[in-house]
């Protein structure tokens, strides 16, 4: 019977390698009747250390934090606690993903993620019966 | 300055202890906040670090110019102020819809104490890829002094 009550589960690892920090970017998103746009905040980042990715309809947003900071440098206050934005999206189908476009300037990041030519948003008129 | 920020963290808590740090990182802080603190994730935010020659603060305002963010210091305390204007208002209104607006928009200032012993007259400010960086290089007499153990 101790076989049944002995505890089956696995151990945690007393080390666990510490996965790596990320910060979240704050954005705008809005959309108009050609594409949309997305402005994140991310303070540091430069065009070498941004990363923008599309797999399959995962939009990945990355970027390092690049300061000239000396040696020796240590914390005594710190609210952004880590050297990383990261931040994902899944984008619809109509997302021409091939044409997204990307700017950097000052720590502020834009996309325009246009929408495929065949779905542009159209009116549609209201005729009268 | 990242690197060693967990530098006294002893890894997994133990027991329940997990739990709480997770509420305390849910919920408000409780306890005695600075006098000047602001809720966390104000904008902007703000680092600082030291080395044996100064004191370097960081502030972390994505979008400003150099000429749109004041910096100054009296009596000890550096203040940062400003205002942003949002690129999503600036572009013409037309038909659209917003989902998010997170970024912050408006005027800000923020305020923080500085340690002792800093040469406030030799303060340089740099601005960068949208953080700003402050220096304020330590009096020579209150460097760290490495002090020679005798043999009595």
């Amino acid at each position: 019977m101790n076989d049944v009550t002995r505890d089956n589960a696995p151990q945690a690892p007393a080390e666990r390698e510490r996965e790596v920090e990320t910060l979240l970017p704050p954005v705008d998103i809005f959309e108009d009747d050609n594409a949309l746009h997305l402005i994140a905040d991310m303070p540091g980042v430069t065009r070498e250390s941004l990363h923008i990715e599309v797999d399959g309809n995962v939009l990945s947003l990355e970027g390092d934090v690049r300061l000239e900071m000396p040696e020796g440098l240590t914390a005594i206050y710190a609210e952004v606690r880590a050297q990383r934005y990261a931040r994902r999206f899944t984008l619809s189908h109509e997302i021409d993903a091939e044409a997204i476009q990307a700017r950097i300037d000052n720590g502020v990041v834009e996309l325009v993620l246009p929408r495929k030519e065949t779905h542009r948003r159209r009116r549609i008129e209201v005729k009268a019966a | 300055m990242f690197g060693d920020l967990r530098r006294f963290d002893s890894g997994r808590l133990q027991g329940l202890d997990w739990f709480r740090q997770l509420m305390d990182e849910m919920l408000p802080e409780a306890g005695v906040a600075d006098i000047r603190s602001v809720p966390r994730g104000s904008f902007p935010m703000i680092n600082v670090g030291r080395t044996d020659d100064a004191v370097r603060v960081y502030v972390f305002a994505a979008g400003l110019a150099a000429d749109e963010l004041e910096v100054s210091l009296q009596d000890n305390v550096l203040s940062v102020s400003g205002r942003r204007e949002s690129e999503a208002a600036r572009e013409e209104a037309s038909e659209r819809t917003e989902f998010r607006r997170e970024r912050f928009q408006g005027e800000f200032s923020r305020s923080l104490a500085l340690p002792e012993g800093l040469d406030i007259e030799r303060a340089e400010a740099r601005f960068r890829d949208g953080v700003c960086e402050v220096v304020l290089p330590k009096r020579e007499e209150l460097k760290p002094r490495r002090i020679a153990i005798q043999a009595a």
